[in-house]
């Protein structure tokens, strides 16, 4: 019956099937063949990518000005997913490669390990040497630095898109009069009101960790240059006391390349020599110690440390660490935040493993805002500093910045809002003699740190008489478009 | 006389000199690294007219040169599941090394089981190195390669131009190694390197004795004493301690002992021959000349 039943309707729902089937190609096809690349025209993809090149200071001022639809951005963004998908893909393709090669290289010395004289041993094993070194660098662009390198775009599509529209409702709050009861509006009595209530019985709790610390062997060296030294100490208690801080402030900068400074509980502040070499002026690197100061006002550690034990933290802390120590994915910063949950620039991932959540950097990042203005510095200091590091410190550590909550966009905004809402203040410092002054000194202790690092021996060191292993050539902070060029461009990318 | 002539003796008396090993003029600077014992007293404040250096039965001439203050110091540990039974030794002796261990000198980390694994390159950060340590979780491999391990990282410790040391924390048991005894022997002899070893399952070995077979007994006593031969080659020591608090005191010792090494630079009379050169080093009591010490030193070169 079953059969009969298609011999007689068969070529009937067969035209049926096909006419189906055609309609839904013709109705879809132009959705389908038009890519993200295709709805937007050349000029406004050119200009959106112009801006997107800019920094996070400059869009602030220029996104009111760009007339960009939401269809454009939207656009945008889908180009830019469609870019670090191919871009990921493709380096993660050459790695995989790489690794192919170099197993192939392996197989062939060990089934000719006994035949070969020692030159061409040499030869095989620089050969393995440069294919790992390869292989690496594919890995590493591939999981790290293209993510980041994309999601700084987006979040730079985020703002050409959303600041406006903010920057409107900023405005209305000003004129309203409504931004002065905003939480910690209360600006000009900064010093007078009390946030968190306690800040003295934290200081045990931050003695313990020092202590701690400098047993566990982690602590790098103080810089020993009395010029650094009192600069840095004298700005950050010029911080400290137009600040909300009741607790004595105990400085101490540690000669670590590592761009960072962290705050523990009861007023101790470490800072590092990455941070002073990385801050171009004054205001920048007041408005990085006044977040770490911020940190302390506002109690962040002792609200943290009620969530769980320190002994717990401080057993998640050393299993991760240890992880991350090893891999050499992560450095000294990282190890302490994650030991106390405290506190660097917001940069690490120890925030998300324990729980802490996004509020407690916003509001960082306000009242740092604050305390540098307060203090008579340029509170825009703080923003350019984040703008520099974006694209800088995103390649180097993945671990860091849109790794965390709150994403950078957010942290950003907020920290310009607060800004416009500041009342407004004549003289504000952006640089100062004394910071050049340091900035001289701090050539010595560099060079004399880095004079170190190269006498520092290594297990790891290439095998000796190799040429050097070929680099994939892109350098943090370049345009991701310099490592992945859209169609029709050129690619720098050796190899 | 002519200056052809003049120039000709010179050049020939030079050549003389070259191959008499003349100081100044021989094949290469070598650098020694030692300690001076009276009993179990380490000697220090010793001057160069209290030493005397032969090498191939030779005297040499040799200045007392200060010692370079950071140390290069490799951890190598033995981890391996065939470690279990002492595992709790090795990682005794690891903690008390790293808790002894004085700030200034640089420190790695590498295991072994299977193969030679560096889990930490140099740092004068001595905590990187526990976290490193602390990390392992547990050992996967059931081989332990201990020949191929010290084979490798004095490979790479090799073209250190440095104080290097090694602290070798393991039973000294061999499995499946690719090098034999021998080729670990000529390599040591050619390594400018100290060797400390702190024994693990000593405890365990003293524990069971009375059953092993004679084959078994024949095995643990082959370990040690490879590890006494490095030791011994190199101018270090090893340590087989019977008991876990032991470990403390040795940790000391060992730091104690680079503190209170002395160095010696000479210039080697031997030739790139690959033969085996031996030194003997002789110290003496600066009051009483009669009074000999004994001196912890490489037995000697292979020089290739």
């Amino acid at each position: 019956m079953a059969r009969s039943f298609l011999s007689n309707h068969s070529p009937c729902l067969w035209r049926g099937a096909v006419s189906v089937v055609t309609a839904a190609a013709v109705m879809l096809a132009p959705a389908a063949a038009q890519s993200p690349r295709a709805q937007l025209e050349p000029a406004v993809r050119q200009a959106l990518r112009q801006a997107l090149l800019k920094s996070y200071a400059e869009l602030f001022d220029e996104a009111p000005k760009l007339e960009f639809t939401a269809a454009q951005t939207a656009a945008m963004r889908k180009i830019l997913d469609e870019a670090q998908k191919n871009c990921t893909t493709n380096f993660r393709r050459r790695a995989d490669d790489f690794g192919r090669q170099l197993r192939d290289e392996q197989n062939r010395l060990r089934a000719d390990t006994a035949r070969i004289d020692d030159t061409e041993r040499k030869k095989r094993h620089c050969a393995i040497q440069n294919l790992r070194a390869l292989e690496a660098q594919a890995r590493v662009l591939a999981e790290h630095a293209i993510p980041v390198a994309y999601e700084n775009r987006r979040a730079k599509l985020d703002l050409i898109e959303k600041w406006p529209a903010e920057l409107k409702q900023i405005q209305a709050e000003i004129a309203s009069g409504a931004h002065v009861r905003r939480k910690w509006g209360d600006v000009k009595d900064i010093g007078f009101r009390e946030l968190i209530p306690g800040q003295e019985k934290d200081i045990k709790t931050g003695q313990d960790a020092v202590r701690e610390m400098k047993l566990a062997g982690l602590m790098p060296p103080e810089v020993e240059n009395p010029v650094v030294k009192k600069y840095v100490a004298d700005l950050a208690q010029r911080v400290g006391r137009h600040s909300d801080l009741k607790v004595p402030l105990h400085v101490t900068v540690l000669n670590s390349k590592e761009v960072n400074a962290f705050a523990l509980p009861g007023g101790f502040l470490f800072v590092q020599r990455g941070l002073l070499e990385a801050a171009e002026n004054e205001s920048q690197l007041a408005g990085v110690l006044a977040h770490e100061i911020a940190h302390v006002t506002a109690r962040h550690g002792n609200r943290l440390m009620k969530r769980s034990t320190i002994s717990s933290i401080i057993y998640q802390a050393a299993q991760v660490a240890a992880l991350i120590l090893t891999g050499g994915a992560a450095t000294i910063g990282t190890y302490y935040a994650l030991q106390y949950g405290f506190y660097g620039l917001g940069l690490v991932l120890s925030l998300d493993l324990l729980g802490v959540s996004r509020d407690f950097e916003l509001e960082a990042d306000q009242l740092g805002v604050q305390y540098a203005w307060n203090a008579g510095f340029d509170p825009n200091g703080f923003i350019h500093f984040f703008d520099k590091m974006a694209t800088r410190e995103g390649y180097v550590n993945g671990l860091s910045w849109f790794r965390t909550h709150p994403p950078f966009y957010e942290r950003m905004v907020q920290s310009k809002r607060e800004i416009l809402f500041l009342p407004p203040k004549e003289g504000l410092v952006v640089n100062s003699a004394e910071f050049d002054r340091m900035k001289a000194e701090l050539k010595k202790v560099t060079a004399q740190a880095e004079e170190e690092e190269k006498d520092r021996p290594s297990l790891l060191a290439p095998v000796q008489g190799c040429p050097a292993p070929e680099k994939i050539e892109y350098k943090p902070g370049e345009p991701i478009e310099k490592l992945c060029p859209e169609p029709g461009e050129s690619s720098s990318g050796a190899r | 006389m002519s200056r052809t002539r003049r120039i000709f003796i010179r050049c020939a008396l030079g050549a003389l000199l070259a191959a008499a090993g003349a100081p100044g003029q021989g094949l290469g600077q070598r650098s020694l690294y030692f300690t001076v014992e009276d009993g179990e007293k380490l000697i220090t404040g010793l001057k160069e007219q209290n030493f005397r250096l032969y090498e191939d039965g030779r005297p040499v001439s040799f200045r007392l040169a200060e010692p370079e203050t950071s140390v290069a110091v490799t951890i190598l540990v033995e981890y391996s599941q065939a470690s279990g039974l002492y595992l709790n030794d090795i990682v005794t002796a690891f903690r008390e090394l790293i808790d002894a261990a004085p700030e200034g000198n640089w420190y790695s980390l590498a295991t072994y089981s299977q193969e030679l694994q560096i889990h930490q390159d140099f740092t004068r950060l001595k905590g990187e190195v526990r976290s490193a340590f602390d990390g392992l979780g547990q050992p996967f491999w059931g081989e332990v390669n201990t020949y191929d391990a010290v084979y490798e990282i004095l490979e790479k410790l090799e073209f250190l131009d440095r104080r290097k040391v090694i602290v070798l924390i393991g039973s000294g048991l061999n499995t499946l190694s690719r090098h034999t005894m021998g080729d670990v022997e000529r390599k040591v002899e050619a390594a400018s390197v100290n060797i400390f070893v702190m024994g693990a399952g000593t405890l365990l070995r003293g524990q069971y004795d009375a059953y092993l077979d004679s084959m078994s007994r024949m095995t643990l006593l082959q370990s040690e004493a490879f590890l006494n031969m490095l030791a011994k080659k190199t101018g270090g020591q090893a340590f087989f301690p019977r008991f876990e608090t032991a470990y403390r005191d040795i940790a000391q010792t060992i730091f104690t002992m680079l503190n209170c090494q002395y160095r010696i630079l000479y210039e080697s009379r031997a030739r790139p021959d690959n033969r085996f050169h031996r030194l003997k080093l002789e110290a003496w009591d600066p009051q009483n000349p009669q009074k000999k010490y004994t001196v912890r030193v490489r037995e000697g070169w292979r020089w290739r």
